[in-house]
């Protein structure tokens, strides 16, 4: 639910830079840290994420522990054709997922 | 999720001769098992004898003042050499010009019987506090030989 | 002579009895008024926001970049899911958010008019959910209570606190008036001590804030999540080395109606983010 934000222009120019935002709601548990009665938590950190514009691989990020919780990136791609932006990840839990969201290209 | 605990940075371990802790636990085991000060080691706004046998250490009273946990002192008090520390009390550097070791033994151990309205914390005092929580209560900030490992410390400050 | 001097001081002694007895309802009457004079002037509030530094600012003013808006995303979520036995949500009774709750949770803690219970947002949400939806209450501080609390909270953004302190509410007031004034903990310090004789000055590298209310839930960096007012409280407990009182708990909420008295004025922050 809601675990993820993604955030493109409405409209963008065709051959032109566009910005790609997406902020996820992870809690990127570093494995380093203990509970209130001093159990260690579980390491759960985003261990790869794959941007695909068109079906296309357009940014891979490999994250790890050093990301701070609920990571945002944000990054640029050269608009080609009208479509979608679809994001998947995965964690240490071993859960899936996955978002998406279109985009319009003018021109 | 589980809150995250405060960081918590360890006391640096200090070595102390082996004959010289026998002699602090003889000196202890002479004491009564009252911890607070007791009136009669009150002179004026002073605390003349030490509260231990072992005379303060002052490189252990420093870490003291420095760690994060316990005494933490520099969460208010500027001192020489930190390179953070809070503002909300006076800074510590030539403390020891001012003050005599007794003074700040009595500062040290418990700020409210010299300055009432104190917002200083009592380091060597159990009694007379709201609502302690249950793992320090009936308990004192710092040891007796730690309030001594900082007087000693704090006398440095000239 | 001598015999004068003590007949007057008797008479004195007595004028002076009689003056105490005079001034005992007057005296309670003043304090009752004194205690609901501000404590900081409405033009010299300052929340949270104030103490923290540009970066974290920025943060907040961002509504993408804010992280507290992934809870209100969610909370948005669970408004508009139908729960519990008759399928109902909270959209079905409260329609959409931004008009109907827009400025609720300014006036809250409030007294229940039902349960003549004093309630903060997070209770009331709980009595619609386990009364009218006939779902399960939201778990104190779970994901899915912040979420709630952040999407109806942000309903209140720019909209001044303005509780009520009278009537049945008037003996919480006074309650979490007398706790934040109580030196407690190992510590002994007062929730005053820091936040209303000391703040902009600096606890090692941490600027100390006027402890206001008006923001919360909060993302907080220290916590990397979203946390409650009463979070917040229990850290202040723990650093004081106090009794730690459970999220939710009577205390807990006659402070919370404190605080938000001393911020009236001060307007809504939800989502905040704070160091």
């Amino acid at each position: 639910m809601a675990d993820a934000r993604i955030q493109i222009a409405p409209q963008v120019k065709r051959g032109d830079s566009f910005e790609v935002k997406i902020a996820i709601r992870h809690a990127m548990e570093t494995g380093y840290r203990v509970d209130d009665v001093g159990k260690p938590i579980k390491r759960n950190v985003i261990r790869a994420l794959v941007c695909k514009y068109n079906g296309t691989e357009a940014l891979r990020v490999d994250m790890s522990s050093g990301f701070a919780a609920n990571p945002l990136l944000q990054f640029w791609l050269v608009a080609g054709n009208s479509g979608e932006i679809s994001f998947e990840w995965d964690d240490d839990a071993g859960t899936r997922y996955a978002e998406r969201a279109a985009v319009t290209v003018a021109g | 999720m589980a809150p995250r605990p405060f960081s918590r940075l360890h006391r640096t371990a200090c070595a102390r001769p082996a004959f010289a802790r026998l002699l602090a636990t003889l000196a202890l085991a002479a004491l009564p098992a009252h911890a607070d000060l007791l009136p009669a080691q009150i002179s004026a706004d002073s605390v003349p004898r030490p509260l231990t046998a072992t005379p303060g250490d002052a490189a252990h009273g420093r870490a003291l003042l420095l760690a994060r946990e316990n005494a933490n002192c520099i969460l208010c008090h500027a001192i020489p050499e930190a390179r953070f520390s809070g503002n909300l009390a006076p800074p510590l550097d030539g403390v020891g010009a001012r003050l005599s070791a007794a003074q700040l033994r009595l500062r040290v151990a418990d700020n409210r019987q010299v300055h009432p309205s104190t917002i200083m914390p009592s380091y060597f005092r159990s009694e007379g506090l709201t609502g302690v929580a249950a793992q320090y209560r009936g308990k004192t900030v710092l040891t007796a030989q730690e309030v001594e490992d900082v007087v000693a410390y704090l006398q440095t400050l000239k | 002579m001598a015999r004068g001097a003590a007949v007057s001081l008797a008479v004195a002694r007595i004028g002076a009895a009689l003056l105490a007895v005079a001034c005992a309802v007057p005296a309670t009457l003043a304090y009752a008024q004194s205690s609901t004079t501000r404590v900081i002037p409405l033009d010299q509030l300052k929340s949270g926001l104030a103490y923290t530094g540009e970066d974290v600012r920025a943060l907040q003013a961002d509504d993408f970049a804010n992280p507290g808006m992934l809870w209100v995303e969610r909370g948005e979520k669970i408004w508009n899911t139908p729960a519990g036995a008759d399928g109902k949500s909270c959209a079905s009774c409260h329609g959409d958010a931004k008009s109907s709750m827009k400025g609720v949770a300014a006036r809250y803690p409030a007294i229940d008019a039902k349960s003549k219970q004093l309630l903060n947002i997070e209770a009331r949400i709980n009595a619609s959910r386990s009364g009218d939806q006939k779902a399960p209450a939201f778990a104190p501080e779970s994901e899915d209570m912040l979420a709630i609390t952040a999407y109806v909270n942000m309903q209140s953004r720019g909209v001044p606190v303005g509780v009520s302190i009278d009537g049945a509410a008037r003996e919480h007031f006074e309650r979490g008036r007398a706790f934040y004034y109580t030196r407690r903990g190992q510590m002994n310090m007062s929730c005053a001590t820091c936040h209303e004789q000391n703040f902009g000055k600096r606890l090692f590298a941490e600027t100390i804030s006027q402890g206001q209310p008006n923001d919360f839930p909060i993302y907080r960096l220290e916590w990397q999540t979203m946390g409650s007012l009463h979070r917040r409280l229990r850290a202040c407990l723990y650093g004081v080395r106090a009794e730690l009182l459970p999220v939710g708990s009577p205390e807990l909420l006659d402070v919370e109606l404190f605080l938000a008295w001393r911020a009236q004025g001060l307007k809504g922050e939800a989502p905040a983010v704070r160091r």
